[in-house]
């Protein structure tokens, strides 16, 4: 067997075009607006043993977390009662999981009567039961009143969709119909992705494409070790909050410890808080995503995002920690919110070291308004809207206005799609004017959006962060302004927290603003 | 006088480089081809030099129809004049909004996404709002159009763009502000008529890039009318595969966004018609960019949109991918691995081999170090090629590989190709068929030279390169029908759905899509108009497009909705679908012929090199001359004519048909 530097590039090449090409069959098959319209959905490929070795150009929270899915259910299920043509689904958080409504199909791919790769196909299901529309719960004690669980089970086999168990997920959620088309889609993007690994292994043989696999994993470790040895050595250590969830209500901390030592680096995250007492929780995978996210970025380089580049890290959580809460807590916003504190944290250990390669802070909030209005049959009809804000400032330019950061990066739901398939109005979008922090580069501004409800009564769900604690200025740049939600009601505000479920009425108008991004540099500095 | 010598059609196609021309006259028959330099500040005078170089005075063209990628170049360069926006109150930062998401995942050295093309001071907020059924919720005023308009006078914009919140729905309001605007502003472009889709960052950013071109292509299109007075013979491509006549062009300068490669493509569709090729890909390799689009029984695959940049431009356009890679593509080796792109030497410096200061190794370079290239050639007189420089490009890589210099040229030339087949995949994926049963059609600079490469990667077993492969763009403005497009959204459930409404709905665009045709003389009974229906499942996003003729079926249009989404996806549900859109083409088709060309031939020099292939090392290779190529020749052989070459590696080859047309076919398994 040879094994040449052009035949791992032609078979990277095929990777993540297998990758991409799942994703454009789920978002364009695809039913929930989340999924169609926001692109709430990833999809990637592993080797043989589960380490990811393609993904498509999605969220980097998800292929995070990816990295998980199949190693943990290879600790589970075994692979020698995989069969060709099965498809599994499940949503555990102790299987790689990071909350309950990123569901998992995955496809173990055969050749000749062998395991060659994995296909995942994950997607947000806009819902997923449990005691509130949307499956975010703010006051939730547990997992159990967040959603249902999965645990792994076969969707379908050979012989096609196992409808008992399609039965019995449509029983489970509010939006039945768009849950099973969303659910086809994902089952039809990992036949996708089959389809052409089987194809790279029968052009280039089995033995090739694992080679050019293992090789993949090793590229990124050599880049990552060598990026981490130009690195100063040392200790960095930096530290963030999250608005609430601390003992008594207080603001949770999220701190790490950085040990860079020639070229390896250590990230340990126990000096957090513990176990948090909203659904501000989040798994040790979660928290690994957002390592690995943020020393790609402290690298400064580009490489592929696999399992290799994972070996010199090490990321060290601590049990009963938010961070490491146990396999029942609440976790719905801390996928979201908690993960992007990590980052936040990480770049202010970082900020004096290489602050040309970070960014001051950004809008680490995925600013969730979840609305949902029953049907007459009982079902129900949802909207889930994030909404992006301020970039923070870097050291030679502007954050832009109104985008996501870091591992978010789903859009929203245009204004005329809203109106057309749900009973609001959004009577206001814009830039929210000078909410990025000053700065010799100014962060860039949030926006603000207006929701007129027309229906007699909808569920609403608020999960927003950096409501307290505003997004950091960098190099003595200013913070940005602070998240704000208001709901008027026949003419009066009406108190409304950043992490709530509540009902609303017609004619409500809920407004919100989103963050601004923090500046960087001092102020009173010269920009060029 | 002159009428009687106005027997000449010609086709133009100006490109970055080179602007193309190709002459065809019937009787007696006869096809000429030149190339002459473009000139990018003065493309009317590069146009008549060409006109020149086929030895043609004005007065003996009967039709003269072009392609140019002006309008997009203006775009992506960001050369455009300003335009002001006026959209709904309370959405004027639409395009600064855009739909948050970011272009890169894991770079903040770059910005997260383009600034909006039009300056928040130039924006305005126009009190009147409809709803999505295009009730009116807010009536516009005369008092707020009075303002507008004083608003409008301090400024000094040409151009403006209205793109208020549910035109598509409705475009009361957008019409009673045309009326006055026009009076003060030379240059309107109206969303609901640029684009009469949902979505209002999408419709918004078109319209804005057709305000903006609308000064450049009615300048640059008013002096061509003027310095090559043949009335409505003077015709330009749309980005749908067709030409249009200039009066058109002018209010919708847009719909010429990507008339360079739609060309290429209508050429393609006339040979895939002539040939009866069930399925074809092209694959139009040039310096910079690559080109593919795949054709289905003589039909090129039609898509609502691009993006240019990161901004989105909608307007149906044939679905031609492009990706970042062509013969200058510059090739990096670093430690994660061997690259190709999406950095380019462009046209200058250019490949290293082309003897003007490039040292960087590209694709071009690795082509040469193989032995693909004629030392000898001479590309527009201008560059002439030196293989030791492109050796010398390699080299470094070659070392660091610890490979021979041969063996790292054919290892990138396998890099490229694996780069390009990624846009033939995403094509065929997209249309949920196997590109293995395609025909690949090459041309371009680069697309005969990597052709058998990538389809051996591809598992495609055969190629044709047509006659004047490499002024083929030009020959498309040429072959391709007279036609002209429209589309609606109608977004109406199929269950239910009100017949008599609807057939009113699909003869009021046929109308309109025919119109520009009749006026152009075209008789009414020369039209073909062909109806497809875009059509999704009421919960999805995109729609696809099912194909339908009149009188309507409703019950046959959800079957074959049905039937298409299976082949798409591999599912389909009972759930009620939607009728999106409708698109309407009103053609009339092309009766151009084409011959084999009297010009481009060129003496050969040399009958024999030494190339390298997979699997041979400095093989002695035949080198043919393509214009007098009778019978079949196998691999290992180089097909050289005055602007292309043809690799024909070991285990294919090459037979010319009577016109010239070359298939390679593998021979060997």
């Amino acid at each position: 067997m040879t094994l040449d530097p052009f035949t791992v590039e032609v078979i990277r090449h095929g990777l993540s075009a297998a990758a991409e090409e799942m994703s454009l069959v789920m978002t364009r098959s695809a039913r929930s607006p989340l999924l169609r319209e926001a692109g709430d959905l990833s999809s990637a490929i592993t080797d043989a043993g589960g380490d990811l070795v393609g993904q498509g150009r999605d969220i980097p929270i998800h292929l995070g977390a990816m990295a998980y899915t199949v190693p943990e259910l290879l600790k589970v299920v075994s692979v020698s009662s995989l069969n060709d043509g099965d498809v599994l689904i499940y949503n555990l958080g102790a299987l790689g999981g990071n909350h309950l409504n990123d569901v998992k199909v995955v496809r173990p791919v055969f050749v000749d009567g062998d395991i060659v790769a994995f296909a995942i196909s994950l997607a947000h299901w806009p819902d997923i039961g449990g005691t509130w529309p949307g499956s975010y719960f703010a006051k939730a004690i547990d997992t159990f009143q967040e959603a249902m669980r999965i645990p792994p089970v076969l969707i379908a086999t050979a012989g096609g969709v196992n409808t008992p168990i399609m039965q019995l997920l449509k029983a489970n959620v509010r939006d039945p119909e768009a849950c099973e088309g969303d659910l086809l889609g994902q089952i039809a993007a990992t036949k996708a992705g089959e389809r052409r690994i089987v194809e790279l292994c029968r052009h280039h043989g089995i033995d090739v494409f694992t080679a050019a696999l293992a090789r993949l994993h090793d590229l990124s470790e050599i880049e990552m070790r060598e990026a981490i040895r130009e690195l100063p050595d040392g200790i960095y250590e930096g530290e963030d909050y999250l608005d609430d969830g601390g003992a008594g209500g207080e603001p949770a901390r999220i701190h790490v410890k950085i040990t860079i030592a020639g070229d390896e680096a250590t990230f340990d995250l126990s000096g957090s808080a513990d176990r948090a007492s909203n659904f501000c929780n989040t798994t040790p995978f979660i928290a690994r995503s957002a390592v690995a996210y943020s020393a790609r970025i402290m690298s400064g380089r580009e490489m592929q995002q696999n399992a290799g580049a994972l070996r010199p890290l090490t990321i060290i959580t601590r049990q009963g920690s938010i961070l490491e809460p146990g396999w029942t807590a609440a976790v719905a916003a801390g996928n979201h919110e908690t993960s992007m504190r990590i980052v936040d944290a990480i770049f202010r250990a970082m900020q004096d070291a290489i602050p040309e390669r970070l960014s001051a802070g950004g809008t680490t909030t995925a600013s969730v308004l979840f609305f949902a209005e029953p049907r007459a049959d009982g079902s129900w009809k949802m909207l889930y809207e994030v909404h992006g804000g301020g970039e923070g400032a870097r050291h030679d330019r502007d954050g832009v206005s109104a985008t996501r950061v870091h591992l978010a990066n789903t859009s929203n739901t245009p204004a005329e799609v809203i109106e057309a398939n749900y009973k609001i109005r959004v009577e206001q979008q814009s830039i929210r004017r000078q909410s990025g922090g000053a700065g010799k580069y100014r962060g860039g501004d949030g926006v603000v959006r207006s929701y007129r409800i027309l229906a007699p009564s909808m569920h609403l769900t608020t999960c927003i962060e950096r409501m307290v604690i505003p997004p950091f200025g960098m190099q003595g740049g200013q913070p940005g302004e602070t998240c704000r939600i208001s709901l008027v009601r026949n003419g009066a505000n009406v108190e409304i927290d950043g992490k709530s479920n509540l009902v609303l009425q017609r004619d409500d108008l809920v407004t919100i603003e989103s963050c601004g991004g923090g500046g960087y540099g001092a102020a009173n500095e010269v920009s060029r | 006088m002159s009428g009687l010598n106005r027997e000449w059609e010609v086709g133009t196609d100006i490109g970055g480089t080179f602007t193309d021309i190709i002459a065809i006259r019937r009787d007696p028959a006869e096809t000429r081809i030149a190339k002459v330099p473009s000139r990018p500040h003065a493309p009317v005078d590069a146009m008549l030099e060409a006109l020149e170089a086929v030895g043609l005075q004005k007065d003996q063209v009967k039709r003269f129809v072009h392609g140019t990628t002006r309008v997009t170049n203006a775009i992506v360069e960001e050369r455009l004049p300003k335009v002001a926006l006026i959209a709904t109150a309370g959405f004027e930062d639409v395009l600064d909004i855009a739909r948050y998401r970011r272009r890169d995942l894991y770079r903040l050295d770059i910005p997260p996404k383009s600034p909006s093309l039009v300056p928040r001071e130039l924006c305005f907020g126009l009190v009147e709002r409809l709803d999505h059924e295009g009730n009116v919720l807010k009536p516009l005023q005369d008092l707020e159009i009075d303002r507008l308009v004083t608003w409008l006078k301090q400024t000094d914009v040409q151009s403006v763009a209205v793109a208020l919140l549910h035109a598509y729905a409705n475009p009361v309001h957008e019409r009673m502000l045309a009326e006055r605007l026009k009076a003060i502003v030379p240059h309107v472009s109206l969303s609901h008529e640029v684009n009469p889709e949902a979505r209002e960052y999408e419709r918004t950013s078109s319209t804005v890039f057709n305000a903006a071109a609308m000064p450049i292509a009615v300048e640059y299109l008013s002096e061509l009318e003027q310095r090559l007075p043949i009335g409505p013979g003077l015709q330009v491509f749309h980005s749908a595969g067709a030409m249009v006549p200039i009066v058109a062009v002018k209010r919708r300068p847009l719909v010429m966004a990507m008339s360079g490669p739609a060309a290429g493509v209508s050429a393609s569709v006339s040979i895939a018609r002539q040939l009866g090729t069930p399925r074809m890909l092209t694959f139009d390799m040039g310096g910079t960019t690559t080109d593919v689009c795949l054709i289905i029984d003589g039909q090129a695959e039609m898509a609502d949109g691009r993006m240019l940049g990161d901004r989105p431009l909608r307007q149906p356009m044939l679905a031609v991918h492009s990706i970042g890679a062509g013969g200058g593509s510059i090739v990096r080796n670093g430690p994660g691995g061997l690259t190709v792109g999406p950095q380019s030497a462009g046209s200058e410096p250019g490949p290293a081999c082309y003897g003007r200061g490039g040292t960087a190794p590209t694709i071009t370079d690795a082509n040469a170090v193989l032995g693909y290239l004629n030392p000898e050639t001479r590309l527009g007189d201008r560059i002439s090629l030196d293989i030791e420089a492109a050796r010398c490009a390699i080299a470094p890589i070659a070392e660091a590989l610890k490979l021979g210099l041969e063996e790292t040229a054919l290892g990138i030339v396998k890099v490229a190709n694996a780069t390009m087949a990624r846009a033939l995949r995403r094509v065929t994926v997209e249309r949920g068929i196997d590109g293995r049963e395609c025909t690949l059609l090459a041309f371009g600079g680069g697309g005969p030279m990597h052709a058998a490469g990538m389809a051996d990667l591809y598992g495609i077993g055969s190629i044709v390169v047509p006659n004047a492969s490499s002024a083929f763009s030009a020959l498309g403005c040429l072959t391709a029908d007279f036609s002209f497009l429209q589309q609606q959204t109608f977004r109406v459930a199929l269950d239910g759905i009100d017949l008599v409404r609807l057939l009113e709905r699909i003869e009021t665009l046929i109308g309109q899509a025919s119109e520009p045709l009749i006026a152009n003389g075209v008789a009414r009974a020369e039209v073909d108009v062909e109806l497809v229906a875009l059509m999704r499942y009421a919960a999805q996003n995109d729609a696809i497009a099912v194909p339908f003729s009149l009188p309507l079926n409703p019950t046959r249009l959800r079957d074959d909705f049905l039937a298409r989404h299976h082949e798409l996806f591999g599912y389909a549900t009972a759930e009620s679908c939607v009728v999106e859109s409708v698109r309407v083409q009103a053609r009339r088709p092309s009766t151009t012929i084409v011959d084999r060309p009297t010009t481009a031939i060129r003496k050969l020099q040399m009958a024999s090199r030494r190339c390298t292939f997979d699997g041979g090392h400095n093989v002695a290779t035949a080198i043919v001359d393509r214009a007098s190529m009778q019978e079949t020749v196998v691999g290992p052989a180089i097909i050289e004519d005055a602007w292309s070459t043809v690799v024909v590696p070991p285990g294919w080859q090459a037979k010319p048909d009577a016109i010239g047309h070359l298939f390679l076919t593998k021979v060997t398994p």
